[in-house]
């Protein structure tokens, strides 16, 4: 006894001691876990901006009677954490805008709601939020809405649909912001955008006013080298989509977007009317990023049954980027979702992971931070897929094989990046051109035969110059598709950057016999007679392009320029006007209407073109040359001479400006400073017996008679025969 | 199947034992006192919140079964059973979702209590055994939802089309393969 009672005293000491945070855990579980204090903080948080009324969520939780009417629910989806939506594992990626609930706040929902969701005192709660009803950034620049409201069926399968939205204006806009105002929130799981630049699939669905249904949609890019650069996706927690600085996206005349939107049925029909809402900028991208793709559909044909199913691609970066976002895309059968990058030292970096993907909760993921991926780096895309009949998602009942395709119940392996090229040397091609040529390799490689991919290659090599590694991949094309309209044309354009102007011509009128309303060879084949000086051959190209592309710019330009050429000024100028017409800030019309005024000897109308000209292009010499000379015919020689200044800072090596200047500071009388311009050019290109003779005229004007006579000499030395110097020399008084 | 069916069927038939109780009130205020008119041959009643997304999302496909079933003598009944429901958000409720049909508030939740409902969306059979109601069928719908957040693109087993199409057939009613999945029936005496 005498020992074990020392003992059990010890033992009532550790317990007192061991369990003291124990017993501050139960005084905390005491204290009732409320609405007020504890869940509204973290509903408002997380859940507030989809569940308000009138917003996507099905009903709101701001008030403590919301909250307790849902309380099993909430209780429910956040342990299983199907909400707040959040698809991508943590520390797999470092994502901007994570609803991901902490441990702490599921114990505090779980204790909330198992112990009688008490209110607490209504004064402990922070403010309820506030959502507007309208637009949240303001009313937009240009509001576009869907052509016909279109009702989606109260019941049966999620439809997908598209809707064409044309650009209306006659002008490019740089776009900051966008809203998306679906019309019936609660219904659309998600949307995404997509910018059509030549209005191909409205010309491919005629009946497009209605919307089209579809779930995945191809587009034509166009001619030219323009890759989608953003992403431009709505869910129903992010209404408006703000670019970064510096990196707006764009809309040019013509352009139409296509709303594709992810509907589920609520059980009554429901009227989609969407609008997207735009804000402008005036300031042009500086920075221009680039979506590429990872993809393995090839690979897709899914045994019925088959449970882990996997695809995988991979892709080394030509150059080094910064990585802005990643958007995973499968249909039903996926399962799990993976995408990593192996660092060029041999290191695994995570770029996403989503062990339970669901279509329905689909999203574009932002990094917080830029990831850079050096030059080198091997991006990764895995996915798992499950067509068993254990997998809810599956379409089919029982489960069908099932391949790669556009609808639902076709599958699609697919990861896009959006990636910044960065650490570009000074002077280099467009970084962009180096990913699309690396990518379309890339796809070759997989799929020798791909037309699409060989295209975008030649017309990447294009872009970086390499004319013959393009007119070599067009031909290729050619090969299989002669008649092939876009490669006819393109290697035309190739062949006349090489210099071959005969084999181009010859691939334009080929192109043109292939399609005689097609507008692009036929402006290519009148721009090269432009060139080549056969102006009256030009005319009636243009003439025959403009019957089938009334509202083409650079048509009307062309034809104009031809006009002129021909002596024609009158004509010349109804076409600048037209092109004016449909769009007021070009350059090329404001810039020969600003010729033709000169011409004209309407000096004040050439200062109102050629001063528009130049706000469009202000680093063009040439236009404030043009402008200088006009306001010196206007005699506004200070205007002319603060042009020539601006125009000697943007390029001081220029010899030509430099003895313009001169001219002009000899005009207001200002000798010494023109000696000094014409001296400048000398010193540029001091074999010019014309600036030596010039300089001498200025020596000679200030009483520099020994200076002026040894200017003349030097001209006389380098043109023997220059008449002009040889009188001013004998003009001089005798030494 | 038929043996597994048979037991909560006991066990109702001893606790519905009613002969001229009410079951709630119609959107006029009145009483409704019969579930099962002469000539029908059984109720369904459908547990339905105008605020729950799952059970709305339901009612196109009651729709469908009311329009198919009712002319076989099987008679529909759209319960509200939350006490926060009023008279005016079921009207509405009923304009939005064109619900034309009998309506039940369960005002005094009776019709909950009956049929054990939890849930919204969830349906019960009742058919008549002289003057007393006998439950054939409790639970879910289909088998879309699996869980919150857990559906299939569409039921690949329809519990309540098959039980009706039992009951029609005089056929045994199965009892249902999984458990509703939707909005929590708020309890009228919680605190």
């Amino acid at each position: 006894m005498r020992i074990l009672l020392p003992a059990s005293l010890a033992l009532f000491a550790c317990i007192a001691v061991g369990f003291s945070p124990w017993r501050a855990a139960v005084r905390a579980a005491e204290t009732p876990v409320t609405w007020s204090r504890h869940i509204a903080p973290i509903v408002y948080r997380n859940c507030a901006a989809c569940h308000h009324l009138g917003g996507p969520g099905p009903f709101s939780l701001l008030s403590y009677a919301d909250g307790r009417r849902h309380g099993q629910q909430i209780l429910d989806v956040t342990q299983s954490r199907y909400m707040p939506p959040w698809l991508p594992a943590p520390g797999y990626g470092d994502f901007a805008g994570e609803r991901r609930l902490s441990a702490e706040d599921l114990a505090l929902i779980r204790r909330w709601v198992t112990s009688g969701m008490a209110e607490g005192n209504p004064a402990d709660a922070p403010p309820e939020p506030h959502f507007g009803t309208t637009w949240q950034m303001g009313k937009p620049d240009l509001i576009l809405s869907v052509n016909r409201p279109w009702t989606l069926p109260g019941s049966g399968a999620d439809t997908f649909r598209n809707f064409v939205l044309p650009y209306p204006l006659a002008q490019t806009h740089f776009i900051r912001a966008m809203e998306i105002r679906p019309g019936t929130p609660q219904v659309v799981h998600h949307a995404n955008i997509l910018i059509d630049r030549t209005a191909s699939y409205r010309h491919e669905h005629p009946d497009w006013k209605d919307g089209v249904a579809g779930m995945e949609l191809e587009l034509d890019g166009g001619n030219t080298f323009d890759p989608d650069s953003h992403f431009l996706f709505w869910k129903p927690d992010t209404p408006v989509l703000e670019e970064p600085n510096g990196m707006p996206w764009r809309l040019d005349p013509g352009n139409d977007l296509i709303l594709n939107m992810h509907l589920k049925p609520s059980g009554k029909p429901e009227t989609i009317d969407a609008q997207i809402g735009l804000y402008f900028t005036d300031k042009p991208p500086t920075r221009h990023p680039m979506l590429l793709q990872l993809e393995d559909d090839r690979d897709l044909d899914i045994p019925a049954g088959a449970r882990d199913f996997v695809a995988h691609d991979e892709f080394t970066l030509p150059i080094d980027v910064e990585l802005l976002g990643i958007y995973p895309h499968a249909h039903y059968l996926g399962r799990e979702l993976e995408a990593w990058a192996i660092l060029p030292e041999g290191k695994k970096k995570w770029l996403i992971r989503i062990p339970s993907w669901d279509i329905d909760r689909q999203a574009v993921y932002r990094y917080r931070a830029p990831v850079l991926l050096p030059h080198g780096t091997v991006i990764h895309m895995h996915y798992v897929y499950d067509n068993s009949d254990q997998n809810i998602h599956n379409p089919n009942s029982p489960p069908l094989r099932v391949r790669a395709g556009n609808r639902s119940v076709d599958e699609m392996a697919h990861l896009w990046l959006q990636v910044l090229p960065i650490n570009v040397p000074k002077g280099s091609p467009d970084p962009r051109l180096l990913l699309e040529q690396a990518w379309m390799e890339h796809r070759l490689h997989q799929q020798p035969g791909d037309s699409v991919a060989l295209y975008n290659l030649a017309s990447a090599e294009a872009g970086l110059g390499h004319n013959a590694q393009a007119i070599a991949a067009y031909r290729a094309i050619l090969r299989d598709h002669p008649d092939d309209l876009r490669s006819l044309n393109s290697v035309g354009v190739a062949l006349e950057s090489t210099g071959n102007g005969q084999e181009a011509e010859q691939a334009f009128r080929q192109a043109i016999a292939a399609g005689p309303g097609s507008c692009d060879p036929r402006f290519n084949l009148a721009s090269l007679d432009l060139k080549q000086s056969k102006f009256q051959d030009a005319e009636p190209q243009f003439r025959t392009m403009l019957a089938h592309c009334p509202n083409d710019v650079a048509a009307h330009n062309g034809l104009g320029i031809a006009l002129a050429a021909e002596g024609n000024n009158s004509s010349a100028q109804s076409e600048f006007k037209s092109a004016l017409a449909l769009n007021p800030q070009d350059f090329t019309a404001q810039y020969q209407l600003g010729e033709i005024a000169i011409a004209a000897g309407r000096p004040a109308d050439a200062i109102d073109f050629l001063s528009a000209a130049s706000k469009e292009r202000p680093e063009d010499i040439d236009t404030r040359q043009r402008l200088a000379m006009a306001f010196a015919q206007s005699g506004r020689p200070a205007d002319a001479l603060a042009q020539l200044r601006e125009s000697e800072r943007l390029s001081p090596k220029n010899v030509g400006l430099h003895a313009l200047l001169s001219q002009v500071l000899a005009g207001m009388g200002q000798l010494q400073q023109a000696i000094d311009e014409q001296d400048e050019a000398l010193r540029l290109q001091p074999q010019d017996p014309d600036g030596w003779n010039n300089l001498g005229v200025l020596e000679a004007r200030i009483g520099k008679t020994s200076a002026a006579r040894a200017d003349f000499q030097q001209a006389l030395q380098l043109a023997p025969k220059h008449a002009q110097a040889r009188a001013n020399l004998s003009q001089l008084p005798p030494q | 199947m038929v043996s597994r069916a048979m037991i909560p069927l006991l066990v109702c038939a001893l606790a519905v034992a009613s002969g001229a109780q009410t079951f709630g009130v119609d959107l006029n205020n009145r009483p409704v006192t019969q579930l099962v008119s002469p000539g029908s041959r059984a109720a369904v009643l459908f547990f339905l919140a105008s605020d729950c997304p799952i059970s709305n999302r339901y009612i196109p496909e009651i729709q469908r079964l009311e329009h198919n079933f009712a002319p076989q003598g099987i008679q529909f009944w759209w319960v509200y059973p939350n006490p926060d429901e009023t008279t005016a958000k079921i009207q509405r409720h009923q304009e939005q979702f064109h619900i034309h049909t009998n309506v039940v508030i369960d005002n005094k939740q009776r019709l909950t209590t009956m049929a054990r409902a939890t849930i919204t969306p969830e349906v019960a059979i009742f058919v008549p055994v002289g003057s007393r109601l006998r439950e054939v069928y409790h639970g879910r719908i289909d088998n879309r939802y699996l869980a919150l957040g857990r559906q299939r693109p569409a039921a690949t087993r329809h519990d309540l089309e098959d039980a009706l199409s039992a009951l029609t057939a005089n056929r045994p009613v199965a009892t249902p393969g999984g458990q509703p999945v939707g909005c929590s029936i708020i309890p009228r005496s919680a605190p």
